[in-house]
């Protein structure tokens, strides 16, 4: 961004004079970058590269599966109980976690049940910022509807008792569903092996989590309980050698090297083999090292013959533009192909359809910033974790071999982590997955970030040198020219206040309960709407305000501080969150750089400035949060199940998630879209 | 008085006090909500030697009769225990102690922008005098004067910055202040008060000895000027035309007569620098007798600041080299990186003679980049020092850019930080990279005002040569 360097000084560094190069060719660099941009974003199925184990120590699969028959039989009579007692009439929720407990301590683990309570939803818009509170917990057993883990873990024979793997099993402890008892069922023929086997180096610890209050509530109670120390802790300990059996203390084992998550779906497959899907993000974006995916999949495949799956958008297979642009890359492929053998690159179009449709959902996820299942409790404390989803062949027969292969599947697995001697570090965190044994790394799908937003402070700099050139002489600005944009700055600086205000009238809102989404929706607009007016009217009063003659200078300041804090904005959350960042850019970029005041085009009247007038108000529209959100929907799911509420119900999903794009959207997306319209009306 | 009516559409405009007590209130709202905010623990806002928690780990070994260095928790001056030490523990209502400590992060923030009001009032008031002793105030009608000092100060209290470190329970504010101190004093000619900031601040964290320069060309040239030539050359032009007006004349030459440089200012504030510092030296050594006496205050302080003992990260780029390091270069590295900030005193001293305040704002921002443990305090009181010269510094280029680059990393820094520790899914790198971007980003706002400041003299010169 170098300003007027050139017209001050004689000779400028080169640097500088590379600057100046682009800068004076903007329009033509931010187009073209621009367009590479979503082209290298349509292209990352092409550029994915094939996973590979990354840690040598895992060695999946060097040693056969330990897991007979006989275990998986056991597992059987365990969930025939597990559904005689759930077919009972009278149900007070305690029955299963007794009963999983008595089978714990007959095979030889240690039990404890813990009681937790699901919290409040919480906002903490400063964490990504801050870093976690300070573990605050509040003993608040008011409510008697509290849920019961049963918590059974294995002290290793060859370990020291500092780490430890996870096994999590959700179920419902007053109706559990058949597939829920066949993933406890699961759980408890690999927690007896394990409970006999030599080779364990790292405890097991067992959580049959109680999802009566959700799945991961459960899940992120247990694990707060386990990260906090509470001074109960002790006296508990002195107590609960004094009883045999089952303790009420909380019982510990080491840190925790991985967790797994099994679930059992309830749909059967249509397929020939068993299915796995697997799920990974965590909240806001975050994913396991990619190694921990790995040897799932290579297990799952290689091991047990499973058909592996990873979540993809489903309408957009039959998408025929996605197919034409396959076929357009295998055919470039092909080409390139004839006239150098060396260059391989292009893959079958339905390949790339499918990569496409796994990315988007893969994209669609982690931009959401909410956990898609309860692994995602994990990763809040550094703990690498992944749910597996399998999907039962037959519904009722066979179960005896279907517990057999999922079983020696989770024991190959907790068998390899069981292996590692450091955290898992080898392998990716930040990547996203094409397909389960394909992923782009953060090194290639960030070139597709860069060109996107790579314009911007190109057009910043270049709105910024054209203001101070053509600068009116006549015009008294009691600043220097060098100083002129701290009005547009101040401006600017007023409407993200403002977007963070609007950041928390949801949470006033909410105060309030009993209205409907629609009412609630309204509120939020109409109140945000209100204040907008407000500050406006009350910016005048600032000191360096000088509103007549910031509506007579240049707009074009004004955008070049607006183009510069999308850039920042953008920046920023490409950190915290890529996904979102993406998406955001893909709206924002074409909206703030486009954005010239509609009154100049109307004067102009020529076919170049209502073509750009026509674009602008098309932007402005899409980008509006609720429109861009409707418009997706009605895209991807038809018109005909689209509510105007369910915007409400997914902002307030992504609040009680504590997701980053909440944030983003309310102080970094919706600024911008108003500073925009700002430009738009400005008269000039 | 006709810089006042100059400046005076501005001023009311301002509102200075209105905005002044609104950004205490402000502060004392943030105060309240300091527990939330934990800001006492973010690497950016408390450093080893600034951080009040570690002072009062400090207090507590001293109660004890301890050393309160032992552990290599406090590396702080033994004065500043005796004086907030016991705040540190004191409650009022039920009110955390850190309030107290924060009350007294305010009045200091408080007092420092007063200062610096009344310095920039004092060089405005310098500027103007020389626009017209060189003959050139009625080339500069169309430009207003822009009451430097007050904006000064106004962003000296609404600077994020500021307000950060402010409620961040830590002393970065107190140290602040007695900079300030020094230099409103070296500016107003007040010489005891100059000698006593300059000790006090050098005492607490050092690098301010290096204000030394600027502080006796304060009191022995006056306040910031145009280069003292030309002043000579006006006087010899203005003579020949203007040589009927002799009470102008008279005046003009009363200007030239003190460009001279006057020792007997600078002995006295040597004189009376020597007086504080025994001073400070003699409470150091009552409150250190029974813990190894200076000796030891001196290797656990200034030792500390000097060796880089301490390698958390922090908003600086020495904590990361200084762990990549292997050990036997260390001391090799140590030395290059302290003479460094030796090196640039000397050629800028000779070239910003003219303006000694001018100078005071590169070397803090030169030596608040090269510090061993910097924190945003210290970017805080530079950034305000750069605005009382917003009438020089009106030709600046990349000022936008700068800003931008600024309010980014601030940001970005957080998040990094947030990434590499409580994420995981980051590396000290990316933190360190932030790091690099703020020191690049200091680096092209002391390289642009240096060069803006410089291309000002150079506009003076023509303009004098056409009159």
């Amino acid at each position: 961004m170098a300003e007027v360097s050139a017209v001050v000084k004689p000779k400028p560094r080169p640097i500088i004079r590379i600057g100046l190069f682009l800068i004076s060719h903007s329009l033509f660099v931010s187009i073209v970058c621009c367009i590479a941009g979503v082209l290298a974003l349509l292209l990352l199925p092409v550029l994915a590269k094939n996973t590979y184990i990354s840690e040598n120590a895992l060695m999946p699969g060097s040693a056969s599966a330990m897991l007979s028959s006989d275990d998986a039989s056991d597992g059987h009579v365990f969930l025939n109980k597990i559904m005689s007692i759930s077919s009972m009439s009278k149900n007070s929720g305690i029955e299963i976690p007794e009963l999983i407990a008595k089978h714990i301590t007959e095979s030889g683990g240690e039990v404890n049940y813990h009681k937790f309570q699901p919290l409040s939803d919480s906002f903490h818009p400063l964490q990504f910022f801050v870093g976690p509170d300070a573990g605050i917990v509040q003993d608040n057993y008011s409510s008697t509807s509290y849920g019961v883990n049963t918590v059974g873990i294995v002290r290793a024979p060859r370990g020291d008792g500092k780490e430890a793997i996870i096994i999590v099993t959700p179920y419902n402890s007053v109706k559990p569903t058949t597939s829920e008892a066949l993933s406890l069922g699961v759980a408890y023929s690999v927690f007896t092996l394990l409970s006999r086997v030599s080779w364990l180096a790292k405890d097991i610890i067992w959580v049959a989590a109680d999802s009566r209050h959700g799945e991961h509530a459960a899940v992120a109670a247990w694990l707060r309980d386990y990260y906090t120390l509470s001074s109960g802790d002790l006296e508990h300990e002195v107590t609960s050698v004094k009883r045999e059996g089952v303790s009420n203390g909380f019982r510990r084992a080491g840190t925790m090297a991985a967790a797994l998550v099994i679930k059992v779906a309830d749909s059967s497959t249509g397929f020939e083999k068993d299915g796995l899907k697997i799920y990974a993000e965590a909240s806001n974006g975050q994913m396991p090292n990619l190694d921990l995916i790995n040897i799932d999949n290579y297990l799952a495949v290689h091991g047990q013959g499973l058909q592996v799956r990873v979540e993809k958008i489903w309408s957009l297979l039959d998408s025929w533009w996605l197919y034409s642009l396959g076929e357009l890359q295998e055919l470039i492929g092909k080409v390139a192909k004839s006239l150098n053998p060396g260059w391989k690159f292009g893959i079958p179009a339905s390949d790339y359809v499918e990569g496409c449709a796994t990315l988007a959902s893969s994209l669609y996820n982690q931009a959401l910033g909410v956990p898609t299942g309860p692994h995602g409790a994990f990763r809040d404390y550094q703990v690498d974790a992944i749910t597996l989803e399998f999907s039962p062949r037959f519904s009722s027969s066979q179960r005896v071999l279907f517990l057999l292969h999922v079983g020696r599947l989770v024991e190959g697995v907790i068998r390899s982590v069981n292996n590692l001697l450091e955290k898992f570090h080898q392998s990716f965190f930040l990547y996203l997955m094409t397909s389960p044994s394909r992923f782009v790394s953060v090194g290639i799908y960030m070139i597709a970030f860069a060109l996107l937003i790579a314009p911007l402070p190109l057009a910043a700099a270049a709105l910024f040198s054209d203001a101070s050139k053509s600068k009116s002489p006549g015009e008294s600005i009691p600043t220097s020219p060098a100083w002129n944009w701290l009005y547009a700055a101040k401006t600017v600086l007023i409407v993200h206040l403002w977007g963070a205000i609007v950041t928390i009238i949801p949470y006033l809102l909410h105060q309030s309960p009993d209205s409907s989404p629609l009412t609630s929706l309204s509120m939020w607009i109409a109140s945000s709407a209100i204040l907008l007016f407000f500050t406006r009217a009350a910016s005048g009063s600032l000191p360096f305000s000088r509103a007549s003659q910031l509506q007579t200078s240049e707009w074009t300041l004004l955008k070049a501080v607006t183009v510069a804090t999308a850039f920042i904005g953008l920046c920023l959350m490409s950190v915290i969150n890529y996904a979102t960042a993406e998406i955001g850019a893909l709206l924002l970029v074409p909206m703030c750089l486009m954005a010239v005041p509609l009154r100049a085009d109307l004067k102009a009247k020529t076919m170049k400035a209502v073509v750009r007038g026509a674009c602008n108000l098309l932007l402005v529209f899409v980008g509006f949060p609720p429109a861009a959100f409707l418009l997706s929907k009605v895209a991807l799911a038809g018109f005909d199940r689209v509510r105007l509420d369910d915007f409400w119900n997914w902002t307030e999903s992504l609040r009680e998630w504590n997701s980053a794009t909440y944030i983003y959207i309310c102080m970094v997306h919706l600024p911008c879209w108003v500073l925009c319209i700002h430009i738009l009306l400005h008269r000039r | 008085m006709e810089d006042r009516s100059t400046t005076g559409s501005w001023r009311n405009k301002l509102g200075f006090w209105k905005w002044a007590i609104a950004s205490v209130l402000f502060r004392l709202i943030l105060t309240y909500f300091s527990k939330n905010l934990n800001l006492s623990s973010r690497p950016e806002v408390s450093t080893p030697l600034t951080s009040l928690r570690r002072l009062a780990e400090g207090y507590w070994l001293k109660q004890l009769s301890m050393s309160p260095y032992s552990g290599s928790m406090y590396h702080g001056s033994p004065l500043l225990l005796s004086i907030l030490g016991p705040l540190t523990v004191k409650k009022i209502g039920g009110l955390s102690s850190e309030l107290l400590c924060s009350l007294v992060s305010v009045v200091a923030d408080f007092i420092s922008a007063i200062l610096i009001r009344a310095t920039g009032t004092s060089l405005v008031r310098a500027h103007l005098r020389n626009w017209k002793s060189l003959g050139l105030d009625k080339l500069s009608k169309g430009n207003e004067v822009v009451p430097s000092g007050d904006i000064a100060a106004l962003v000296y209290l609404w600077n994020p910055f500021t307000i950060v470190s402010c409620i961040g329970f830590n002393t970065s504010a107190i140290e602040n202040m007695f900079v300030v101190m020094s230099l409103y004093g070296a500016s107003a000619g007040l010489v005891p008060l100059a000698a006593f900031g300059w000790v006090v601040s050098s005492h607490l964290s050092l690098y301010p000895i290096v204000l030394v320069i600027p502080v006796v060309f304060l009191l022995g040239y006056g306040l910031d000027a145009p280069p003292r030539k030309l002043f000579a050359l006006s006087n010899l032009q203005g003579g020949e035309k203007r040589s009927t007006d002799h009470a102008e004349l008279n005046s003009l030459n009363d200007k030239f007569s003190k460009t001279n440089f006057s020792w007997w200012r600078v002995i006295i504030f040597f004189l009376w620098a020597s007086v504080w510092t025994s001073y400070v030296l003699i409470m150091c050594v009552i409150s250190m007798k029974e813990y190894g006496g200076l000796g030891e205050m001196f290797k656990r302080t200034y030792g500390f600041i000097l060796a880089i003992e301490d390698l958390s990260p922090n908003i600086g780029v020495l904590w990361y080299f200084f762990a990549e390091v292997f050990d036997f270069f260390r001391n090799f590295f140590l030395i290059v990186f302290h003479v460094n900030i030796l090196f640039m005193i000397l050629p800028l001293a000779i070239r910003l003679n003219h303006r000694p305040c001018f100078l005071a704002f590169v070397y803090l921002a030169v030596s608040s980049m090269l510090k061993s443990y910097p924190s945003v305090g210290d970017s805080a009181l530079y950034l305000s020092l750069l605005v009382l010269f917003v009438n020089e510094l009106a030709e600046m280029q990349f000022t936008f850019f700068l800003f931008c680059g600024y309010v980014g990393i601030s940001l970005l820094s957080p998040v990094m930080h947030n990434l590499w520790i409580w994420r995981g899914t980051g590396n000290a790198n990316f933190y360190f990279a932030t790091a690099i971007g703020y020191a690049c980003f200091q680096i092209i706002l002391v390289v642009e005002s240096v060069s803006a400041m410089l291309n000002h003299d150079r506009k003076i010169r023509k303009l004098c040569n056409k009159v």
